[in-house]
C-alpha cells in the first residue's frame, strides 16, 4: 500500500519535470541537439537513483514540437541519413523561462516546508 | 544467431508491447528505438547496456501512448488511469502494466452529440473532412498525381533501353514515395488518420557510402516506392468513381432537404405552368394557381425533405467509410517495411549495420 502511494508520488512528481529537463537541455545547447545527444546528457547527469528513460523522450520531442515549444531541422551526417535536430522556438523560451521560475520557488517552498520534518527523519 | 541480436530482440518486444495500437504510432515507436540503440552502440554502448538504458517496452510503449492520447491525439483513446507523460522514474519504481500499455482504452462514455445513433454523423468532423476530401481536394490531387505519373512514366519506360532510362525511373519511384508523403499530409488532415512522423530511407542506401547505379537498385528493390506507385495508378480511378458518388448523392440530398424550406417560403417548384401534364406528389394533384405556379404543400414537402436528410445522411456515413478505408491504405504504404522485423535476417540488424531507419 505505501509502496503503491510512492510510486505515485514519484511519478506525479516527475509529470512536467522530464519536460523541464528536456528543454532545459535544448536550451543549454549551442547548436541544434538531436534526440540521442538529449538523452545521452540526460541520462549522463541524472543523479544516482534517478533513472531516466531514455525511450521515452522521442514521443516527447514530438508533442513538444506539436506544441510549438521546439523546432526542427534536419542536418546531414556523415554517419548516415540527415538528423533531426531541435531548438528552442520564442514560445519554448518563454515556456521554459516561466517554468523555471515556478520550478525555483516550488522548491523553495517545499524546502522551507520539509525543513520543518527534519526531526521526525 | 537472430536469437541473440538485443537490439532486434528489443524491437519485437517493444512492437508486441504496442500491439492494438494504431500502425503509425507503432512505426514510430519501433524506428525511434532502432535509430536510438544503434546511434548507442556506435557511440560505443554495448547493445545490452543501451537497451536497458532506454526503457523497458512497456515504459516505453506507454510514453508513446499517452504523448499520442493527450490533446493532440487522432484518435479517441483516453489516457491509461495511471496516468504519467513522465520520462524520469525513480530508482526502483516498476515499469507500467503490460495492460496499460497494451490495450486499446475503451472509447470515452460520453462523446456528446457525435454518440446520437445514425445521426451523429452530422456532428463527426471526421465525416466532413471525408466530405471535402472526395468532393473536392482528394479528386483534384489524384488527377494530378495520375497525369504526372503516366507522363513520366511512359517517358521513362521508353528511354529504358538508353542509360537515361533507369534514372528516370528512378525519378519517378522518387516522385511517387514524396508524392505519397505528401498525400499521407493531406489524408490526415482531412481523413484524421494518423501518419508516421518518421519517414524510412530507402533500404539499403541508410551509410551514404553506395555507389550511383547500386543506389539505383536499391529504390528498384524497395517494395514502398512500388506501393507508391501502385498507389499513384489506382488511386485516379478510385477517387473519380468516390467524387461521382459523393457528389451525386450530396447533390441529390441538399435539393430534397431544400424543398421543405422552399414551400415554407411559399416559393413555386415550377412559376409558369401552362401545360396539360397533371402533376402528383405522394398521391397529392399538385394544381397550378391562377399565375401558373405550382406549390408543393407543406407535408409532402416534408416527407421529401425527410428523405433528402436520409440522403445526406447516408452520404456522410458513406464517405466516413470510404474515409477509414482511404486513410488506412496510404497508412499502410508508409508503415510499410521492406522486410518484417520478425522474418529480418540477423545480418540486416546488428549494430555496426547501416540502422533500417535514419538516426536523429
Amino acid at each position: 500500500m505505501a509502496g503503491d502511494l510512492s510510486e505515485k508520488l514519484q511519478r506525479d512528481l516527475s509529470v512536467g519535470t522530464a519536460w523541464l529537463v528536456v528543454l532545459a537541455a535544448v536550451a543549454r545547447a549551442e547548436e541544434p541537439i538531436h534526440g540521442y545527444e538529449i538523452a545521452r546528457q540526460l541520462a549522463d547527469e541524472a543523479p544516482e537513483g534517478i533513472t531516466f528513460k531514455q525511450g521515452t523522450l522521442y514521443p516527447m520531442l514530438r508533442s513538444m514540437e506539436a506544441d510549438g515549444l521546439l523546432r526542427s531541422t534536419l542536418v546531414p551526417s556523415t554517419e548516415g541519413p540527415a538528423r533531426k535536430c531541435f531548438v528552442l522556438t520564442a514560445e519554448g523560451k518563454r515556456v521554459l523561462a516561466a517554468w523555471t521560475d515556478t520550478w525555483r520557488r516550488t522548491g523553495r517552498w517545499v524546502n522551507r516546508i520539509l525543513g520543518g520534518i527534519d526531526g521526525l527523519r | 544467431m537472430d536469437s541473440v541480436d538485443p537490439i532486434r530482440a528489443y524491437l519485437l518486444r517493444l512492437e508486441a508491447a504496442m500491439a492494438g495500437h494504431d500502425a503509425a504510432l507503432v512505426h514510430d515507436a519501433v524506428l525511434d528505438a532502432d535509430a536510438h540503440l544503434r546511434a548507442a552502440v556506435r557511440a560505443g554502448a554495448s547493445p545490452e547496456r543501451a537497451v536497458e538504458e532506454y526503457g523497458t517496452p512497456d515504459e516505453v510503449a506507454r510514453a508513446y501512448v499517452e504523448a499520442e492520447s493527450g490533446p493532440r491525439g487522432w484518435r479517441d483513446v483516453p489516457a491509461p488511469a495511471r496516468a504519467s507523460a513522465s520520462g524520469t522514474d525513480a530508482g526502483s519504481t516498476p515499469g507500467p502494466t503490460e495492460a496499460a500499455a497494451g490495450a486499446p482504452a475503451p472509447a470515452p462514455a460520453a462523446r456528446g452529440l457525435r454518440g446520437i445513433p445514425v445521426i451523429g454523423i452530422w456532428f463527426d468532423i471526421r465525416a466532413w473532412g471525408a466530405i471535402a476530401y472526395f468532393g473536392a481536394v482528394g479528386f483534384a490531387l489524384s488527377l494530378a498525381y495520375f497525369v504526372w505519373v503516366i507522363s513520366l512514366g511512359s517517358l521513362a519506360l521508353g528511354l529504358l533501353p538508353l542509360v537515361i532510362g533507369p534514372p528516370l525511373l528512378v525519378l519517378l519511384l522518387g516522385s511517387a514515395r514524396a508524392i505519397c508523403l505528401f498525400e499521407g499530409k493531406v489524408v490526415e488532415f482531412f481523413l484524421r488518420v494518423r501518419m508516421p512522423r518518421r519517414v524510412q530511407p530507402v533500404a539499403g542506401t541508410g551509410n551514404g557510402e553506395i555507389g550511383f547505379w547500386a543506389r539505383i537498385g536499391c529504390w528498384l528493390r524497395d517494395i514502398r516506392s512500388w506501393m507508391s506507385l501502385g498507389y499513384l495508378l489506382g488511386n485516379f480511378p478510385v477517387a473519380l468513381v468516390a467524387f461521382v458518388v459523393i457528389v451525386a448523392l450530396a447533390s441529390v440530398g441538399v435539393a430534397l432537404v431544400l424543398v421543405p424550406i422552399g414551400s415554407l417560403l411559399h416559393m413555386p417548384v415550377i412559376a409558369d405552368f401552362d401545360g396539360d401534364m397533371r402533376i402528383s406528389m405522394l398521391g397529392q394533384e399538385l394544381t397550378p394557381d391562377s399565375e401558373g405556379r405550382v406549390f408543393i404543400p407543406i407535408i409532402p414537402a416534408l416527407v421529401v425533405g425527410l428523405v433528402g436528410f436520409a440522403i445526406l445522411t447516408g452520404t456522410l456515413w458513406i464517405a466516413r467509410g470510404l474515409g477509414v478505408v482511404y486513410g488506412y491504405a496510404v497508412q499502410a504504404i508508409q508503415v510499410a517495411r521492406p522486410q518484417p522485423l520478425r522474418t529480418m535476417p540477423a545480418a540486416a540488424t546488428s549494430p555496426n549495420d547501416p540502422p533500417v531507419i535514419a538516426p536523429r
